[in-house]
């Protein structure tokens, strides 16, 4: 009996020890996430063009990060959430390109889409934005945001990744999943094509 | 004999990156900043959804949870198959069988049988003569 009523004692403990942890884990995880999702989204945005699908990733990626990689250290949670994010927006153009593809074939979809998300590019605008808020997006980031969508895909993750969200070359590399020389070769293609194309005065 | 002339060429590209990332960085933050309220509020419905996970215990916490007790039990259960279990079928079981095949074999049963119309007479007739008497 004495050995049951320990076990359950130990049981509680442990129990209250969990709850605290818990808590206090999903304090730094919220905290976390109020820090990046409004850069996240976009991101994602910037990468997809429509801004409800960005919502959408955003809280997927929300959702994979605390059910899989709460428990992991928290310096590793941004580039796994930008990981998970990045996979998102490329699911996401892999299922749009097959859509595409099924629509060509019933001869109800545009032939012209390459291999390199040109047709994103292309593409009206569909992210839902009110007029005001058309209106109040600087025409220098509407440049940039059509120059870095017409990036491909590694160089526009690079570039975001590093300019935007500030990571090292490190975190670039395991939230993009590459080495550290790939991310460096990307980035500075990324920024030469940018520069080339945007020009010297663009601010 | 060009090679300062080359640094200072890559040094001025390096910096020109550098001018030019940091403007994107600007213009990029603006952006963020100017997010309309609908987006902020879906942003931070998406973030409590999101921690609603971790209150939820999964499948294999669950199970975590309940293996010392569902182990105790198991153990408990075990040892007392062990220990009753063959005694009981010994129990059961072979007497039933035994009764059986000694029925089977049995020559007087089976006589008993053929004369069972005779062995009914016999009691009535005792009943008769003798009355009830048990």
């Amino acid at each position: 009996m004495s050995a049951c009523a320990g076990v359950f004692a130990v049981s509680c403990i442990r129990e209250q020890a969990t709850g605290a942890e818990t808590l206090q884990r999903e304090s730094q995880l919220n905290q976390f996430l109020a820090e990046v999702e409004r850069r996240a989204l976009r991101i994602a945005e910037i990468g997809i063009r429509d801004r409800d699908e960005a919502m959408d990733l955003v809280q997927d990626a929300m959702i994979k990060l605390v059910r899989n990689y709460a428990a992991r250290p928290q310096a590793e949670w941004a580039p796994l959430f930008y990981r998970i994010l990045q996979n998102g927006v490329r699911d996401w153009h892999r299922r749009r390109k097959v859509r595409n593809h099924i629509m060509v074939w019933f001869g109800r979809g545009s032939s012209n889409d390459d291999d390199d998300y040109d047709f994103v590019a292309q593409a009206p605008d569909p992210a839902g934005r009110s007029p005001d808020e058309e209106l109040q997006i600087d025409e220098a980031m509407q440049q940039l945001e059509i120059a870095v969508r017409a990036l491909p895909t590694r160089q526009r993750e690079a570039f975001m990744l590093r300019t935007f969200e500030g990571f090292d070359v490190a975190g670039t590399a395991v939230a993009m999943g590459c080495s550290t020389g790939s991310v460096k070769t990307h980035y500075s293609r990324a920024v030469h094509a940018l520069r080339d194309k945007l020009g010297e005065h663009w601010q | 004999m060009n090679e300062p002339r080359d640094k200072e060429r890559l040094t001025g590209v390096a910096a020109a990156d550098a001018r030019f990332a940091e403007q994107a960085k600007e213009q990029f933050d603006g952006s963020v900043d100017r997010l309309d309220a609908a987006a902020l509020s879906r942003l931070n419905r998406a973030r409590h959804a999101a921690l609603d996970e971790l209150r939820q215990p999964s499948f294999v916490g669950q199970w975590v949870r309940w293996m010392p007790a569902t182990g105790i039990a198991a153990a408990v259960l075990i040892t007392v198959m062990v220990m009753r279990g063959p005694r009981d079928i010994e129990l059961i079981v072979e007497p039933v069988a035994v009764t059986d095949f000694e029925l089977l074999l049995d020559n007087e049963s089976l006589e008993m049988l053929e004369d069972l119309e005779f062995y009914s007479w016999l009691d009535a007739a005792d009943l008769d003569t003798y009355g009830n008497v048990g």
